[in-house]
């Protein structure tokens, strides 16, 4: 099978989708086209497969996001430039239950990785986030991710994780 | 197979200087080479590589610019070309804002975090952005 990483398009086959968690599975089939070309609150890429590239098989949304400097703690904040915390966020990632085990989560998120790195050569930005579910944080802590204090257990974990980490990972290549 | 092609890289005021190029094809892609250098009855590496680098270049450009590159049956057919390596140069790149709802300890773990120095890629980290 071999697969493209590409930008949602809007006749994309995405109804059969299944990962096995709805509101991921709702977010694309019904939120993820209109987020992307109507209110531009996150860009969805989609792993389809060369011989049905209509089909999603895996996706993952990307969205740029900061924290007002004015949040940061003074104590904590001295030795960071003088502007808001830029952070690109990993929003959602997600795998059709009958592909799984195949390397696609991986490919989604270097995939991911990539465009973070692009997208912070052209804006500046020096760190990726995302809030996984308790059940993934193993899987993204694999990855360099680092998990964020502070949240409370009932809810997803954001983690952290250094564009300058992934951009030492592609020079040891 | 190995393709190898000379071509002229930068004009020295006296003589002309050539660069080699080599690549070690799969059994695939080298049948894909010889079959296309005999249809486009092309008998040198040198001719198919500058007109392949020509063709490349073009659509790079072309994405780089934010043009979509399609092609068109006679019927009126579209397919758009979806080349992942094209699209990492496409300018749709910029991404939207969303804003985060972050507690005080939150944001304090973050700002700890993005002080730190850089940590060391995972052997997992590393592997993914070979592929």
């Amino acid at each position: 099978m071999a697969v493209n990483i590409r930008r949602l398009e809007e006749f994309d086959e995405t109804e059969g989708f299944d990962c096995g968690d709805e509101p991921l599975n709702n977010y694309l089939r019904r939120h993820a086209w209109i987020n992307q070309q109507k209110s531009s609150i996150g860009v969805t890429y989609v792993a389809v497969d060369e011989a049905a590239p209509g089909v999603v098989l895996g996706y993952f949304t990307l969205a740029a996001s900061s924290i007002p400097r004015g949040r940061l703690p003074k104590k904590l904040a001295r030795g960071l430039p003088p502007y808001d915390l830029p952070m690109i966020l990993l929003a959602r990632l997600a795998v059709d239950q009958r592909f799984t085990g195949k390397g696609l989560g991986r490919a989604l998120l270097a995939e991911a990785f990539r465009i973070a790195l692009r997208v912070a050569d052209e804006v500046g930005c020096r760190s990726m986030v995302t809030d996984a579910y308790r059940d993934k944080i193993e899987w993204y802590a694999k990855y360099g991710f680092v998990p964020i204090e502070g949240a409370s257990e009932e809810r997803p974990q954001k983690m952290f994780l250094d564009l300058r980490t992934i951009r030492k990972a592609m020079q040891s290549r | 197979m190995a393709l190898t092609a000379q071509s002229k890289t930068k004009e020295a005021p006296q003589r002309a200087r050539k660069s080699k190029f080599q690549a070690e094809l799969a059994p695939p892609e080298d049948r894909m080479v010889r079959a296309l250098k005999a249809e486009l009855q092309m008998t040198s590496n040198t001719d198919f590589l500058v007109d392949a680098l020509t063709l490349f270049r073009w659509a790079v450009s072309e994405r780089r610019r934010g043009h979509r590159i399609m092609s068109e049956g006679a019927s009126g057919e579209r397919k758009i070309l979806v080349f992942p390596r094209l699209e990492r140069v496409a300018p749709e790149l910029e991404l939207p804002r969303v804003d985060l709802h972050w507690s005080e300890r939150e944001i304090e773990s973050l700002t700890e975090l993005a002080q730190r120095q850089p940590a060391a890629p995972t052997e997992a980290l590393i592997r993914a952005m070979r592929g």
